[in-house]
Parts: structure tokens; sequence; C-alpha cells
């Protein structure tokens, strides 16, 4: 398959792929992950940091998706809308039972937060859209609330809060940021 | 229409677009998805957005991780997929374990009757005993699923109520930050905002410290907006607007009270209509309310 953004693959090369989960063909997975693995290590990293429990929650994701394929619903939006939530949310539950163990909810969230300020990419593959292109496109305000909300997993009161604004401007920060994102792959 | 260009503008398909609802919330939004193109064209534009900004945080995972991931995840979902084998693999264990297992063996002893009535005896007893176990190997695949799925759902659960358990406490914080509010008229200044002569019925209030310089506005009227427009608050000081933000949908409609940017000085409040986002200035044509501190 082509290496396209893959969030804007052609439906037909997805729902082939859809398929072929669907009908456990095993073969489907090696090439769902050679195609999503790097999106999904990707959001995982940034949200749980350490590199052996990233390669948990991939290995857990993979095969809650593999398990879940079939309340997957094509018409409510895209497989990699659909997998990348699934992977999000598992890292997102994974530092929350973290901070759980630990006793120090809060302390736990700004630590990760202050770390997910200063973590730079490893690598990115630059035949994806990449984080430079972000950068560009965004104002730091706008990706500051958009990093908050989808890799700390604020709600949009709680990401008012911690930033100290209002929350009218961090639900039209987010938006506006959407959209500008939007617009790169039509 | 007006109804669903309301919907688009109150947050809730940001808050879906980036996970930040619970099932009843998704299904709303999808809902509202299903009955309007407007709506659902939007969702998928801030989708798009949201998948745009994951893919361009892809990272490509260190050597050897795929072989290690990529291994463990075809033995994972292969179990299922065994499990059943041994039932249908049970027949033809069968003829294996009749043909070339047990000939050779029985060959020498097919002289005697009786041997050879035992030997069969034994090849069934054995067949049936491997078909038992098949059997109860598939069970106990069966149930140790079951458990994961339940141990699954459970901490599914467990993570939903724990996300709204936080969600309460923030609206149970803001309400007493609002109650707060009302309640402290040395505080805050109660300003009312009066129609203007284009909209008599208009009525809004704010509520201004000028200690701590924090602004609340409160609606109790105001026209529908068209679409793509908001109302934005300016305070006026010394006769110069400076804003004070952008009213959400839900605040327009009178929903609750909103906290607006700080002001540090202001004589009057007024309000005019806005393209969608705030404008740097007031668009004076479209004042609705103004009120004098």
């Amino acid at each position: 398959m082509p290496d396209l953004p893959l969030i804007s693959t052609p439906t037909a090369a997805e729902a082939a792929l859809v398929t072929r989960l669907r009908a456990r063909d095993q073969s489907a997975m090696t090439e769902f992950y050679d195609r999503y693995s790097a999106a999904l290590y990707g959001v995982i990293h940034r949200i749980v940091k350490a590199d052996d429990e990233s390669e948990d929650v991939l290995q857990e994701a993979l095969v809650k998706i593999w398990h879940s394929m079939e309340s997957y619903d094509t018409t409510k939006g895209r497989l990699f809308t659909w997998v990348v939530n699934i992977s999000r949310n598992l890292a997102i539950d994974r530092i929350r039972s973290r901070q759980h163990r630990v006793g120090a909810k809060t302390q736990g969230i700004d630590d990760s937060l202050a770390a997910q300020r200063q973590a730079a990419p490893v690598t990115f593959r630059p035949e994806h859209l990449g984080l430079q292109e972000i950068t560009k496109q965004l104002v730091p305000e706008q990706r500051q609330v958009i990093d908050l909300l989808y890799f700390g997993g604020f709600t949009q009161s709680e990401a008012a809060e911690e930033l100290n604004l209002p929350l009218g401007t961090v639900k039209t920060r987010a938006r506006t940021a959407l959209k500008v994102l939007a617009k790169l792959i039509r | 229409m007006e109804d669903f260009q309301n919907y688009i503008e109150s947050g809730r398909l940001e808050q879906y677009a980036l996970g930040e609802l619970n099932a009843a919330g998704q299904a709303e939004v999808e809902a509202w998805a299903q009955r309007s193109p407007a709506v659902r064209q939007e969702l998928d534009e801030l989708l798009a957005g949201v998948g745009v900004f994951a893919e361009a945080h892809a990272l490509t995972p260190p050597a050897g991780l795929r072989e290690r991931v990529l291994g463990r995840v075809l033995a994972e979902i292969a179990t299922p997929v065994a499990a059943e084998n041994p039932i249908t693999a049970a027949p033809t264990m069968r003829v294996s374990a009749s043909n070339p297992q047990n000939q050779p063996v029985a060959a020498p002893m097919a002289p005697t009757a009786s041997r050879s009535g035992w030997a069969i005896a034994a090849s069934v007893a054995l067949v049936l005993s491997l078909a038992g176990n098949a059997l109860l190997y598939s069970r106990w695949q069966q149930a140790n699923t079951d458990l994961v799925a339940a141990q699954n759902s459970q901490a599914q659960f467990a993570a939903t109520s724990q996300v709204n358990e936080r969600r309460y406490q923030t609206e149970t914080e803001q309400l007493s930050e609002q109650l707060h509010v009302l309640r402290s008229p040395n505080e805050f200044k109660l300003v009312a905002l009066a129609g203007t002569p284009a909209h008599p019925a208009a009525r809004a209030r704010v509520l201004f410290s000028q200690a701590t310089h924090r602004v609340y506005v409160d609606v109790q009227q105001l026209p529908a907006l068209p679409a793509g427009k908001q109302y934005q608050l300016w305070a006026l000081n010394n006769g110069k607007p400076v804003d004070a933000g952008v009213l959400a949908a839900n605040t327009a409609a009178g929903a609750s009270l909103q906290h607006m940017k700080d002001i540090a000085s202001a004589q009057a409040f007024a309000m005019t209509v806005e393209p969608t986002g705030g404008s740097a200035g007031p668009t004076l044509t479209t004042m609705t309310v103004i009120g004098n501190i």
C-alpha cells in the first residue's frame, strides 16, 4: 500500500483491510501493524512516556482492536480515528492507574504534563504529516490546549483551570486548532 | 437549523473528537450527527483535525519491538482458534492412533483374539479420553476468554466512573464558584445591561469585581444569533472598548454564568454580535445591550 497519511487513506483500501480483519485473517494483522504502529506508538508514547510501558500498551491495543473489530462501525468514522482512540484511551487508563497506585493523583498528572511539554520526539516519520508542519500551523496557545486535552486527558473545564483561562477561550482554541489541522489534508 | 448551529458551537463536538465524552455523551453527539448533515460535516472535520494531530506525533518504534509485539499479538489472537482445533483434530487423531501407531503393536498380537479385543477397547478408551480432554480444554479456554472479557468491562466501568467523578467534581466547583459570585454583593458589583432601541427586550447582567478584576456575565434574554456569530462582551474604559471575551452558546442561552476575561477598569459594559471567535474591535451597529456601572 502507498504510504499516504493514514487519516486520508482512500476508503477502499481501508475497507479491504477492515474486511480481512473481520474475517479473522491474521496476515491482515501484520499489514495493520506495518501501516499503523508508528502512529499508534507515537500517541501512546507521548502519553505514557516509558518505552517498556508503551510497548505493553501497544500490544494491549492491538489485541483489543482485533477482538473489537465487530463493534467498529464504518459509518461513524475512519478506521484510523477509531484505532487511535482505542490506543489513546488505553494509554490514559494506564497513567491513571499508575497515579492510583502511587496514590498521588494530581501530582502524577502535573508531572507527566511537565514532562510532556519538554519531551521532544526521538524520531518522526517525515513521510507522515510532521510535527514541524503542526508547529508551523498552530499558534503555541492553540497547541498547548490541544496537547492538554488530547495527550493529558484533560476535560475542557480542567484545561481551563490548568491554564487559568475562561472555558470559552479553551473551547474556541480547541475548535480553531482542529479546523486548521483538518485543512492540512484537504 | 438554528438548533444545529447552536449545537455545533456548544463545544460538544470538540469534546467528542478529543475523546472527552462518556458512552452516553458519544451517543448523543452521534444522534445529532445522524439528524443533521451540517453537524456530521463539522464533526468529520474536527475528527480529521484530531487525526492529523495524532499522526503528526508518529514515532517509529525502537528496533526489535515489531517482532516482539507482533509475535505476542499473533500468539494471543491465535488462542481461541487453537482451542477449537483439538475438537476437529480428534477424529484425525483416531486415525493416526489406530493406524500407524497401534497396528505395528497390534499386529504381532493378532493371533490372540482376546488381546486384540483389549487393544481395541484401549484405543477406544484413549480416543474417548482425548476427545474429552479436547472438550474440557476448549471449555477452559472459553471460560478464560469470558473472564478476560469480564475483567475488561469491569476495568472499563471503573475508568468511566473515575472520569465521571472528576467531571462532577469540576461541575460542583464551578457551581459553588458561581454561587460565591452571586452572593458577594460587596465584592462583585452588579451591572444591569439593558437592550438598545433595536433590541428592547434584551437583558443581561455583568458581575464585576473592581478588586480582583474578575468579570462574570449572566444572560437573562438575548435575541437568537444567525449562523457563524457569537456575542462578545466589551468593557468601556474612558470611552475605549476593551475585549472581555465571547459568550459560549450556553451562556448566551442563559444556562449558566460565564467567567470572562479580567478587566482592570471600566465604567460601562456592552455586548455586540461578532463573527465566531470574536473581533478585535466592536461592530457598533450590532450593539444589543449596554449598561453603566
